[in-house]
């Protein structure tokens, strides 16, 4: 079992700092490119929702966790923002051809599982899961 | 992201290196409309250099499809790399961008087709 913890501050300058560490934890993890990289761009929607969303572009901190086992891994992440479920948003009619609205379907195509904590009281926590195998019916092992 | 813009008569190619994010995205959105509102006829973008785009990057490239359309503009993406063509591909707009495997291929098919 592998666990991390980070605290970023809600700004845009963290993010691809925050990808460099991420993507050599996914490596460290088991993860070949192609799935790193969908993991590294769904955190990054999900981390660029919660600095445009969450806290509207004022100071914050989120505090991302990393947890790795051989079965999966988790991203959790938490912030003190303005309440956001990106679970609850529906799906958008593709191919999209405005722009914007795109950034929670990608976190949901990539992750297999995303959980939004409702007991989180003091802002957002989304828990953003990622199967490491999936049996023959395509469902979660866990 | 470093964004280097040439012009060659009515051709203007913007070559781009680094990450596009929500971060960088801003910076390009003000090249590809200083473009539109000199209602630029031809634009090559060189993304070759491109290692990482998220959602922004699209976003900034519907925007500047969208202002160029309204003027009978062209806008031509070149040279996706694997990481960027994969993230066009989940927002499933490869059909409605003019996308070429090279930026010759690009020059071209600007220089021929009206």
């Amino acid at each position: 079992m592998m666990k991390k913890r980070f605290e970023l501050a809600s700004k845009s300058e963290v993010l691809s700092p925050f990808r460099k560490e991420l993507r050599q934890l996914l490596g460290q993890a088991g993860w070949e490119k192609k799935s790193t990289e969908g993991i590294l761009l769904a955190v990054d929607e999900a981390l660029t929702n919660i600095i445009r969303h969450a806290y509207g572009g004022q100071p914050g901190t989120i505090v991302v966790l990393f947890e790795d086992d051989p079965a999966k891994t988790e991203i959790i992440l938490e912030d003190l923002g303005k309440k956001f479920d990106p679970t609850t948003v529906p799906p958008p009619e593709l191919p999209r051809q405005k722009p914007g609205g795109l950034g929670v379907h990608f976190i949901k195509t990539i992750m297999d599982r995303l959980v939004y904590d409702e007991a989180f009281k003091e802002g957002n926590r989304l828990h953003m899961i990622k199967l490491k195998s999936k049996n023959p019916k395509g469902e979660e092992v866990l | 992201m470093k964004i280097q813009v040439t012009s060659e008569g009515d051709l203007h190619i913007l070559e781009l290196v680094g990450e596009l994010d929500y971060h960088s995205s801003p910076e390009l959105r003000e090249k590809l409309n200083e473009l539109a509102s000199k209602q630029a006829s031809k634009v090559l973008v060189d993304l070759k250099g491109v290692d990482y785009m998220d959602s922004s990057g699209i976003a900034t490239f519907v925007e500047a499809f969208q202002k160029a359309k309204r003027y009978q503009g062209r806008l031509v993406l070149a040279e996706l790399t694997d990481t960027v063509r994969g993230v066009f591909e989940i927002a499933k707009l490869e059909s409605i961008f003019e996308i070429s495997p090279t930026v010759i291929e690009a020059r071209e098919r600007l220089a021929v087709k009206a």
